[in-house]
């Protein structure tokens, strides 16, 4: 279009070839700059945005909150429909609080039923620790209360907080606590939440181990120990402390109770327990009188019975006879 | 001097200093972008073709320069490379001007999104030489292909807004002289 023009402009075409060769050098030059020591040239950036934007900011400004405006403007139109469906959804909502209040209340209506609580019957006698057994293999206490306070052999001890042992031998002003941690002791306990019955065998470790575990699997670090109550020797539901993983890959338990401190224990009154005759019969359940047709009892007591009890007891009383021995030889 | 001043070129730049100013603007404001979504047009590369094919005396080739340059830098992009690509396309096309003033609008079209797809593989293969990492290709297509589809669009509304089309021939401009 040039070359149509008059005048000058017929020397221009060669001169704005070299201009244009120039210019593209001098930006693919600026190009290689910016590659090769790049921090200079991003410094020449950020003072130029530094110039040019924040005096923009003024104009940005408006039409930002316009833009927002706009966009507030949009939601609202779309707000009936939102209403529409959050009360959907509020609907669908009601009634999963309907079923979970009813679910509430049958579960409160199933643990009714099963008197699933620790029986508020316990009273318990507070005894203080008289002395203490250094022996690195007997794990026990002499508290100061005895027979004539009405303890008996079996009971359960805690202090504050969780199970510390059982009595095992009473005299008439002291009793014998053989602790959970003695190689004698055997408590059936439950870990929960999974519900998995297992025995809390002591080692004379400060970390007995659990036994006997249905499934491994589903006991984790952390859950709660309870006593389960198997065997009518404890009351269940008292606390014993929690699984944790030793370095052996053993389930151990770390007792809630504090045994650096045991200062005064509570021996739970069980009134249900029958009265112990003789150190064989300390756990297993009542004898009852020989009858003709005893596999008719048997049955009837199976029936009556938890079908752990039995198998519980049997542990507990191979576990138990020993120490009670221990227990009246002492005594 | 007067005269120098009437004619209607300087106009022309300087609305489209103001328009580029105007879409550089449009894209730094902060309205909120999500990252992933996919790019829109290039709106100032529609705009410098589309007159450049029509009247390349309304753009001197240091104001697009400038321009683009301007907007390398404001949009953190490595600054030159895509100016010097602009360039040289621009040159190219307004040294066939006497050739592009007979097509119709469908061969500019494609002449045009030919050169686009020119420049966009070029900008790559010299990021690419550099070493400078790059967005994905799919993403670069996509911006070429909005700005191929907005091209006719850019064309339409200049030509109904600053009355911009190819002269006729024989046209003449304040002064007499052919166009």
């Amino acid at each position: 279009m040039a070359k149509t023009r008059t005048g000058p402009e017929d020397f221009q075409r060669p001169l704005r070839r070299l201009l244009v060769g120039i210019a593209v050098l001098l930006l693919l030059g600026l190009f290689l700059l910016w590659r090769i020591d790049s921090p200079r040239v991003e410094r020449f950036r950020a003072s130029l945005i530094d110039a040019v934007v924040p005096s923009m900011n003024w104009v940005m400004a408006p039409v930002t909150w316009a833009s927002g405006v706009l966009g507030d403007f949009q939601s609202y139109n779309q707000l009936l429909e939102q209403n529409r469906e959050l009360r959907a959804e509020l609907r669908k909502m009601e009634a999963w609080k309907e079923a979970a209040l009813q679910l509430e209340q049958k579960n409160a209506r199933l643990l009714d039923l099963n008197k699933v609580r620790l029986d508020p019957k316990f009273t318990y006698v507070t005894g203080v620790v008289m002395a203490d057994s250094g022996s690195p293999f007997r794990q026990s206490v002499l508290l100061n209360v005895g027979a004539r306070d009405g303890i008996r052999d079996g009971w359960a001890t805690m202090d504050g907080i969780g199970l510390v042992g059982r009595i095992s031998g009473v005299g008439e002003r002291t009793a014998r606590v053989i602790l959970v941690t003695d190689t004698n002791s055997r408590i059936p306990v439950t870990v929960q939440p999974s519900g998995q019955k297992a025995i809390l065998s002591g080692d004379n470790s400060p970390l007995p181990p659990l036994e006997f575990i249905d499934d491994t699997d589903e006991v984790r670090p952390g859950d709660r120990v309870v006593t389960s109550g198997d065997g009518g020797v404890f009351p269940a539901g008292l606390l014993v402390g929690q699984v944790v993983l030793s370095t052996d890959k053993r389930l151990r338990v770390v007792l809630a109770a504090d045994y650096q401190r045991l200062e005064f224990l509570r021996v739970l009154r069980s009134h249900e327990l029958e009265p112990i005759t003789d150190p064989g019969h300390l756990i297993a359940p009542p004898l009852l009188p020989p009858q003709p047709d005893t596999s008719a009892a048997t049955l009837e007591e199976a029936a009556g019975a938890p079908p752990a009890e039995t198998e519980g007891g049997n542990v507990e009383a191979a576990g138990s006879g020993a120490a009670e021995g221990e227990g009246d030889s002492d005594g | 001097m007067a005269d120098f001043w009437r004619q209607t070129h300087w106009l022309f730049r300087a609305l489209f200093l103001v328009l580029a100013m105007l879409l550089l603007f449009t894209r730094l404001l902060p309205l909120s972008h999500a990252p992933g979504t996919l790019p829109g047009p290039d709106v100032l590369i529609c705009l410098i073709l589309a007159w450049i094919v029509r009247r390349p005396d309304f753009l001197p080739m240091p104001l697009i320069a400038l321009v683009i340059l301007i907007e390398d830098l404001v949009l953190l992009r490595p600054p030159g490379l895509w100016t010097a690509i602009v360039v040289v396309a621009t040159e190219f096309l307004r040294s066939r001007i006497i050739l592009t003033r007979e097509l119709n609008f469908l061969v500019e079209w494609m002449l045009v999104s030919g050169v686009m797809l020119a420049m966009m593989l070029a900008y790559r293969l010299g990021l690419g030489l550099a070493f400078v990492p790059q967005p994905p290709f799919g993403f670069a297509i996509v911006q070429m292909l909005w700005s191929i589809a907005l091209y006719p669009l850019v064309v339409g509304l200049s030509r109904l807004i600053f009355d911009l089309r190819k002269p006729a021939t024989g046209e003449i401009d304040n002064f007499g002289r052919r166009l």
